[in-house]
């Protein structure tokens, strides 16, 4: 295996992402076999004598609950048809419960305490101003975790301290977060999510970075319209420059690896939200010291996201890396596409419900 | 510590059959191997993982199951996706026969997977409140060559495993702790040199574990232990050594479907050689997250349905 797997990795989620909205299809008919012609009198084809108390052999009652108590896999198809299809037949007796909609893990930067649920594939992929590219999926596992794996824009690295930074991509991370719902343990608890994110190494002239960052996020609903996020992020990155040995943040202590960040959603109307956040991202200066090999830099988000469908969020907005240093000039504005695949958790709950 | 297989396969048959009527009362909590059976409930279990994550637990694959599990590393090693697998077969409920990789800290400072076979034998106690289930383990390493700096090294790693589990109840009821103690030989040798090129130490490594039942499908796991450290490095020490390594693991296993696990975890390793760590806690680009999954074949039950064979006795 060589660099290769997280670039197909990446492919794969981005192939995953493209089927998720073939994957989300309003209920389908199923078709069902043409019955045969019935006689005037009612005599059902097969010669068995009508029903005496008149009710058509078809018939179901108004609560649509069946007349025949024979159970659908007992039943022998008419000659010709098709066999029948025993999972379709089980999901017709098994109603859907409704899915309420899913609080997504992060903001537009920031981390959320929302975990995906069990089974829920969640991809958001986005372009901005700049030209730049990024693209993340997760998978919801047990209701209490999620892992993904993602490729950012964001990270930037310049070669000293007075030249402009310039973007490194694909920087490839993964992601692993585990986490409480909201009202879990007790009554207004915010839903908590403690987060690792790591990336694969990234090299470019003869540099070699890796970023990590462990995060502890809440999540609490404010009212019935806005959810107040807060998280508190240890970062950790790696610089090597050649044949030098590497230069760690952890290195320069806690104070320069610790940032508060967070965001607030407003649900505007019924089908949009307001967001704003404020996070924090690595920027690699190669030939700097040592203690400014790698600095955390803000930004501060905000923009809008718009419910297209179930399934399906688009958000918009306005991105200012470089709010640090007041630079607006540098502001970006990105679009997001947010895809939501909920087909395996369908699957696991039917199964569960068998 | 020089037990061959064929010795240990005839220890775990000696004690199926000494064992297995203790365990009647269990036999009602496999999957059916009943001709009539439906593929739903064949696969419907209940099924048991002799894992955490690395760590073995006093539970063994139920009889006439097969387990097949790995994971694999997305970041231990940059731009290489590692790998690690188990497969188990289970016999009579109380020991199973396994082909697993063992955890070990390789020269590179990753976990280097290495091969090896064993045999697991759970004591046939019927389970009783508060007193732990016990289990013996014995793994057989097999040689696994490295090469560091264009010099080859064969590295094995054989172990016995004593590990207990106990459920806890009342107010902690949906944790279980389990502890043991891994006794490991490990030898690193490097091809067509002396005894000064030979490392090998007989270490006793402590593990401790907690599970905990985080909703109806999913267990939040968390596990730390010893395990030995390969160290050499031509161009300081020709001759290698074997030390002390720590690996901690935390994360979940979701069974998406009873024969279907899912698992994803965060690990950490830490040089502790000397008693001290090399990096502190905060140093997370030594961090680690691994992807995995197990998936039980009640391969009994499928062949009953299928051949009529292995079908449960009706009394």
């Amino acid at each position: 295996m060589s660099m290769n797997v997280p670039k197909l990795l990446i492919a794969g989620a981005v192939a995953l992402t493209a089927g998720v909205a073939t994957a989300q299809p309003m209920p389908v008919p199923i078709p069902l076999p043409t019955p045969p012609p019935t006689p005037p009198d009612g005599t059902p084809p097969d010669g068995a004598p009508p029903p005496t108390d008149g009710t058509p052999a078809d018939a179901t009652p108004a609560d649509g609950t069946p007349t025949d108590a024979t159970p659908p896999g007992d039943a022998t198809p008419p000659l010709g048809s098709p066999p029948p299809i025993e999972s379709i037949t089980e999901v017709e007796a098994l109603p859907e419960p409704p899915r309420p909609p899913i609080d997504l893990p992060e903001l537009l930067l920031a981390p959320s305490g929302a975990m995906l649920p069990a089974g829920v594939i969640y991809s958001r992929s986005g372009v901005d101003t700049s030209g730049g590219l990024s693209s993340d999926m997760r998978f919801g596992l047990g209701d209490v975790a999620e892992f993904g794996v993602a490729v950012t824009d964001l990270i930037r690295g310049r070669e000293a301290s007075d030249q402009t930074p310039r973007r490194m991509a694909p920087f490839y991370t993964a992601t692993f977060r585990m986490g409480l719902a909201e009202h879990r343990l007790f009554r207004h608890q915010p839903a908590l999510a403690l987060g690792f994110r790591k990336s694969f190494e990234f090299e470019a002239d003869n540099h070699r970075s890796r970023i990590a960052e462990l995060h502890l996020a809440a999540s609490g609903h404010v009212g019935t319209r806005t959810t107040v996020h807060l998280n508190g992020s240890f970062w950790d990155a790696s610089v090597e420059t050649g044949d030098e040995g590497a230069v760690l943040l952890h290195d320069q202590g806690l104070s320069r690896q610790f940032r508060i960040g967070g965001g607030v959603a407003v649900r505007a109307v019924e089908d949009a939200d307001i967001l704003i956040d404020y996070a924090w991202i690595p920027e690699f200066c190669f030939t700097c010291t040592d203690a400014n090999r790698t600095r955390l830099r803000p930004i501060l988000s905000w923009g809008v996201r718009y419910d297209l469908a179930p399934w399906a969020q688009l958000q918009s907005g306005v991105r200012v890396p470089d709010i640090g240093d007041a630079n607006l000039l540098d502001a970006q504005i990105f679009g997001q596409l947010t895809l939501i695949n909920r087909s395996i958790e369908r699957v696991v709950d039917r199964r569960r419900r068998r | 510590m020089r037990v061959s297989l064929p010795l240990s396969l005839a220890m775990c048959l000696g004690a199926v059959r000494t064992a297995a009527s203790a365990h009647a009362d269990d036999q009602a909590l496999v999957p059916v191997r009943q001709r009539q059976a439906t593929a739903t409930e064949i696969f419907a279990g209940p099924f048991r993982s002799p894992r955490l994550f690395a760590m073995p637990v006093a539970d063994v694959v139920g009889a006439y199951q097969l387990s097949l599990s790995g994971d694999a590393s997305l970041l231990q090693e940059p731009g290489i996706l590692s790998a690690a697998g188990v497969a188990a077969i289970g016999f009579g409920d109380v020991a199973q026969i396994e082909y697993r990789h063992t955890s070990a800290v390789g020269i590179g400072d990753i976990e280097a997977p290495i091969p090896a076979v064993g045999v697991q034998l759970q004591a046939p106690f019927r389970e009783r409140p508060w007193v732990p289930a016990v289990a013996i383990a014995f793994r057989l390493g097999v040689p696994r060559r490295e090469t560091i700096a264009d010099q080859p090294v064969d590295e094995s790693v054989t172990d016995l495993y004593l590990v207990t589990r106990l459920r806890l109840r009342g107010a902690l009821t949906g944790l279980t702790l389990h502890t043991g103690a891994r006794v490991s030989s490990a030898k690193i040798v490097r091809p067509g040199f002396d005894a000064a090129g030979t490392a090998k130490r007989v270490m006793v490594l402590p593990t401790f574990g907690l599970d905990l039942a985080a909703s109806d499908s999913a267990r939040a796991i968390a596990e730390v232990g010893l395990a030995p450290q390969f160290r050499f490095d031509p161009a300081v020490d020709a001759a290698p050594r074997v030390d002390y390594g720590l690996l901690g693991r935390v994360g979940v296993r979701w069974a998406a479907l009873p024969a279907v696990v899912l698992d994803a975890s965060i690990g950490y390793q830490l040089e502790v050689a000397h008693g001290q760590p090399a990096d502190g806690l905060e140093s997370f680009v030594q961090w680690d997250i691994r992807l995995g999954g197990e998936v039980f074949v009640p391969w009994g039950a499928i062949a009953c349905r299928v051949t009529g064979g292995f079908c449960e006795s009706r009394e």
